[in-house]
């Protein structure tokens, strides 16, 4: 008799499982039938009073419909968890091509930038990177570059005066005779920095504007190191092998002066409109450095030679982006700021 | 500078090398050009024409006129000139010929149809003679006298600087010369100077300003115009013909590089030329119709009278050569050259003499002027006679020591082997002294005209060499250099970090001009006084350093703020400190700026965001603002204790919508960045944490809250942060509940739940004492 009670009763509850439409009347089943007041609860309490056979073979049918009727449950109640899951997930849809929140990464200025890839490469060479001050004392800027008063050299470069013997610097060169006296030869240092020059400002010509001032002393400095030294220096910055050639340039600091030239990067060398169909683009100025000027840093010329150049920052930044008017570069246009 | 191909070839026996490659050359081996153009191209079609007939053509101011003009046959042009008439020989130029760009055609003029036309002096580039038509003798049909297509090399006055020489074409030649192996031709023979008495006496005050003064003078003189070639030869190089005399001494300089003047000898007072320094209060009119106050510092040229030139610069209106000028005395002279620089910019008076006599002329080249311009000028004035012979004073010659070049340092210089025969031929093709005083050693004596300030060292020699061997010849070859890390430039690594900050944290960088106008120092609430100042500013808008770098922010925000809805910005640059004395001081000061055009809440947490990148741990101090300062929303900067900077939104007087700007030192956040680490052992006990709430005056700072808190909670105090604040109800007005979390811990044990309730009531019991409600 209790054997088809249970038997029924399990039967019963494994269908009020398999068809609870919730996890709510799933608990209802559980609680009325594997509770601890449940119906098999009850059933577990009545195995008292049986006979001792009676109690082991009930008891075991009573542990394998209890067994069967927790696994039906977990099952059932893991499909509603899943369900449930997935419900919640796929309420949780959201719209992926709105733009994210907060600020977008902002822009180096690109002359930062190539002033910061001009170090970084100078540096893995072993070059010191200095600085100098904007405002320079008309000896440094001039004198001791071996540009006395009056010498007419003072005209290439027109001049911001301050008044008691100082001017904004023209060049980055008056760091050589700061770098000479800084780190005494041998030395090997670039300075990039702003410089100044008196100029109406048009598409091609800024009173303000970006060099970097290189230079290197040692021992036996020839301008065959320097030409090294330049292709070097030229072909990571055009990102390819570059070829220069020297011609007769004057510059009072150094002698003998050159500017150098890259064969045009557009023709190649027959000619076209970049290279005024020279084949040839001017680049730098540069020179093995003037005795006097040795001698302002400290240093003496019958030991010590050296070479050094001049690298307009402003133009290369212009040839690597293409701008075609350097007043971009200081109007603080996001509209081109942005674009770096 | 400008160098006539055709005179060059003149000068250098058998040139063959064309235009451009003489060019290319020139640029290669000795000074850059800047290009070569065809001149006068026409004149290998232009004739000599005579005209038969000049018949008036009603109605107009033109004539008819039938010419014969030789082999090319009788043409009927039409002519405007008024000085078109039957007789003379003028200038033909025949259909389809190009003249100033335009192209000569078959037109009809006034309704007569002209078959090419007769042409003037300014037409055909050869002078700038508008009036009229070319007169001069010739055949028919035969080209213009001594006047061929030329062309023009212009070339870098530049990277002439230290070239004297080069400011003649005889100087350019001889460089071509050497450059291309061919015989340089001296154009000046000074046999031409007879040895007699001077009939002019020269006194020279200093003879350091006026190394040289030599002088001729001449009778039967006749002004008129030159020659044709002549006018031609000037007008190419941009020299402007005016008559014969002074083109013989424009010609001369052009070629020799040697400034002439020629004096009206009738007009000069006394039979002496002085040379000396301009007394107080004495003036000139000069051959430009200016007149100009001397000072004492400017040298002159004078006769008993007075100044009747400025020496080296231009000469004086009262005793140039005129039309009835008989007598003259021409002046080839040499001046001190920064002497000369600074007369010229005194006055602002830059001359074809000033220019070439700043860069140093050669004292010996005076004489050679004079001899050429001898034979010029019996050329262009016939009849024209010597009276006399060389008046001439100079200070003694300085012949300069000779050069000792060893062949070892030569090399070592050059960075390739090159032999002590080539570079003996190269120094003798420049006209260099070459001895051997030793094996390898070369003693080099340098000519006059490369004397005076270009070559005076061994290291001049190396340029000399590598030039004319050419550069190209030298293999690049990489330096033996130490393999060690350079110096560190801390400076410029922070500087990079804290760009890279800001960029990072989506701020664009902006690059400004250093200067600034009188206005926006004003505005800025700054002195102009207070700034450093240039003493010859482009514009008076620029006519101050900046001193912060404010305004030019404010400029960025007011140009894009056209564009954008909201942006930030920030740059990096020097503040420029006015001293007492010496350098100024250079502050490098980033600056920030977030723009908003909505007037909601503002940007401000998010710039105080960057300052907390930059400076982890900084704190904002409210203070009196600014005049261009939100005055409810300006604070200073701390940073370890000190004020590093300023952050504000801008007073909506100065910007519409709200922009917030952070401005710190960088100098000083260097110096106080933390500088390596340590490792602290990871904590193994757990911390405890509760939150407080302090009721405090609606203005109370949080800031302050947090400190006072932090104050009562004794040693094991992990953190406090701020969590939120309230107002409204049921809070009373004019208050706000502040709200906090306190983590405690200790570094050897868990602590226990009445020890944390300890630190809790203590700082409750603190606050409290401190006169605030603490909602618990």
């Amino acid at each position: 008799m209790l054997e088809s009670q249970l038997q029924n009763l399990a039967a019963s509850a494994r269908e009020r499982i398999l068809a609870a439409p919730g996890p709510e009347q799933l608990e209802a089943v559980r609680v009325e039938v594997l509770g601890r007041k449940g119906a098999l609860a009850e059933i577990s309490k009545g195995m008292g009073k049986l006979a001792a056979e009676d109690r082991a073979r009930i008891g075991k049918l009573l542990n394998t419909a209890k067994n069967d009727l927790e696994a039906a449950l977990e099952e059932r109640q893991k499909r509603f968890a899943g369900e449930a899951l997935r419900a919640r997930l796929d309420a949780e849809w959201i719209d992926v091509t709105l733009p994210a929140p907060g600020p977008r990464p902002g822009t180096l200025h690109p002359l930062t930038q190539i002033q910061q890839e001009l170090e970084d490469l100078f540096t893995s060479m072993g070059v010191a990177v200095l600085d100098g001050p904007e405002v320079e004392s008309e000896y440094n800027n001039f004198d001791a570059l071996n540009i006395p008063p009056d010498h007419p050299a003072r005209d290439m470069q027109d001049t911001f005066w301050l008044g008691d013997g100082l001017c904004l610097r023209t060049h980055t060169s008056p760091v050589q005779v700061r770098g000479m006296a800084k780190l005494g030869p041998p030395l090997r240092m670039i300075a990039p920095g702003r410089v100044f020059r008196n100029e109406e400002v048009d598409a091609s010509h800024e009173h303000t504007f970006y060099q970097l001032e290189g230079m290197m002393v040692d021992r036996n400095v020839s301008i065959a190191h320097m030409l090294y030294f330049m292709k070097t220096l030229l072909s990571h910055i055009f990102g390819r092998e570059v070829t220069v050639r020297l011609r007769p340039g004057y510059f009072p600091f150094v002698e003998p002066g050159f500017e150098l030239d890259i064969q045009c990067l557009i023709c190649g060398g027959p000619g076209c409109a970049v290279c005024k169909q020279s084949g040839w683009v001017e680049l730098l100025p540069c020179g093995l450095v003037h005795p006097n000027v040795l001698r302002q840093g400290g240093i003496d010329p019958e030991e010590w030679g050296g070479f050094a150049f001049g690298l307009g920052l402003t133009r290369l930044v212009m040839m690597r982006y293409g701008i075609d008017d350097i007043r971009h570069l200081q109007d603080g246009d996001l509209r081109f700021l942005r674009q770096f | 500078m400008k160098f006539s191909y055709n005179w060059i070839q003149e000068l250098v026996d058998g040139l063959e090398a064309s235009p451009a490659d003489l060019m290319r050359l020139i640029t290669i081996k000795t000074a850059e050009c800047e290009g070569v153009e065809a001149a006068g191209a026409h004149f290998a079609q232009v004739v000599a024409a005579r005209v038969l007939e000049a018949e008036p053509v009603p109605g107009s101011h033109n004539r008819k006129a039938v010419v014969d003009a030789g082999a090319l046959g009788r043409r009927t042009v039409v002519c405007g000139a008024p000085n078109c008439r039957p007789g003379i020989i003028t200038a033909y130029v025949p259909p389809g010929v190009s003249l100033e760009g335009r192209e000569t055609g078959r037109r009809v003029v006034a309704g007569v149809e002209s078959d090419g036309m007769l042409a003037g002096g300014a037409e055909l580039g050869i002078n700038r003679d508008h009036e009229g038509i070319l007169e001069f003798d010739a055949e028919p049909g035969a080209p213009l006298p001594r006047i061929l297509p030329d062309h023009v090399i212009e070339v870098d006055n530049k990277s002439l600087t230290h070239r004297p020489d080069l400011w003649g074409h005889h100087g350019m030649a001889r460089e071509v010369a050497a450059i291309t192996g061919k015989r340089l031709i001296e154009p000046a023979n000074l046999g031409r100077i007879p040895r007699e008495p001077a009939a002019v006496q020269v006194s020279i005050e200093d003879l350091q300003l006026c190394p040289r003064y030599s002088a001729l003078v001449f009778e039967n003189v006749t002004v008129q115009p030159s020659p044709l070639w002549l006018q031609y030869r000037l007008e190419a190089v941009g020299l402007n013909p005016i008559n014969n005399i002074v083109d013989v001494t424009n010609y001369v300089m052009a070629e020799l590089a040697q400034p002439m003047h020629a004096f009206d000898a009738d007009k000069l007072a006394g039979d002496t030329i002085f040379v000396r320094n301009a007394r107080e209060g004495e003036r000139i009119t000069a051959l430009n119709d200016e007149t100009y106050h001397l000072s004492p510092a400017a040298l002159v040229i004078a006769d008993a009278n007075g100044p009747i030139a400025i020496a080296g610069v231009i000469g004086g209106l009262d005793s140039a050569i005129g039309d009835s000028t008989a007598r003259l005395v021409l002046e080839s002279a040499n001046f001190h050259a920064a002497n000369i620089r600074r007369a010229s910019s005194r006055l602002k008076l830059r001359t074809d003499a000033s220019m070439r006599f700043e860069k140093s002329q050669d004292p010996v080249n005076t004489v050679r002027g004079l001899a050429r311009a001898v034979e010029l000028l019996e050329l262009v004035s016939p009849g024209i006679r010597l009276v006399g012979g060389l008046a001439d004073l100079a200070a003694p010659a300085r012949t300069p020591a000779p050069i000792t070049l060893p062949m070892d340092w030569l090399i070592r210089k050059l960075g390739r082997p090159i032999g002590s025969a080539e570079v003996r031929s190269i120094l003798e093709s420049l006209m260099f002294g070459v001895t051997e005083t030793g094996p390898g050693v070369f003693s080099v004596s340098v000519p006059t005209w490369r004397a005076t300030k270009d070559i005076s060292i061994k290291d001049d020699l190396v340029e000399e060499i590598g030039r004319m061997v050419g550069y190209a010849t030298i293999t690049p070859t990489a330096p033996v250099v130490p393999t060690e890390p350079p110096p560190d430039n801390p400076r410029r690594r922070f500087h990079r970090a804290a760009r890279q900050t800001a960029s990072a944290q989506g701020y664009h960088e902006v690059y400004n001009y250093s200067f600034l106008s009188e206005e926006d120092a004003r505005r800025f609430g700054l002195a102009p006084a207070d700034h450093v100042t240039v003493a010859n500013p482009i514009s008076v808008d620029q006519a101050l350093l900046r001193r912060t770098l404010i305004p030019g922010i404010w400029k960025n925000i007011r140009e894009n703020g056209r564009h954008f809805d909201q942006f930030r910005l920030f740059e990096v640059g020097m503040e420029i400190h006015k001293r007492e004395s010496g350098l100024p001081d250079e502050i490098p000061h980033l600056i920030a700026a977030i723009y908003e055009r909505t007037k909601e809440t503002g940007p401000l947490y998010e710039v105080k965001r960057l300052a907390e990148c930059l400076m982890p741990g900084c704190e904002l101090r409210p203070d009196t603002a600014r005049m261009f300062e939100h005055p409810s929303r300006t604070a200073n900067v701390l940073w370890r204790g000190h004020t590093v900077g300023r952050l504000f939104e801008f007073h909506p007087d100065f910007v519409e919508g709200r922009a917030v700007v952070l401005d710190v030192d960088l100098a000083q956040m260097e110096a106080l960045a933390p500088v390596g680490k340590r490792y602290q052992p990871v904590r193994r006990f757990p911390e405890s944490a509760f939150d407080l709430s302090v009721l405090a005056a609606r203005r109370a700072l949080a800031g302050d809250l947090q400190k006072q808190l932090a104050s009562f909670a004794g040693r094991f105090l992990e953190s406090i942060s701020y969590l939120r604040q309230y107002e409204g109800a049921p809070l009373p007005e004019d208050a706000k509940s502040v709200s906090f979390r306190l983590t405690v811990a200790a570094p050897d044990r868990t602590l226990s739940s009445e020890e944390v309730g300890a630190i809790r009531d203590a700082i409750i019991e603190g606050m409290r004492g401190l006169g605030y409600e603490m909602r618990v």
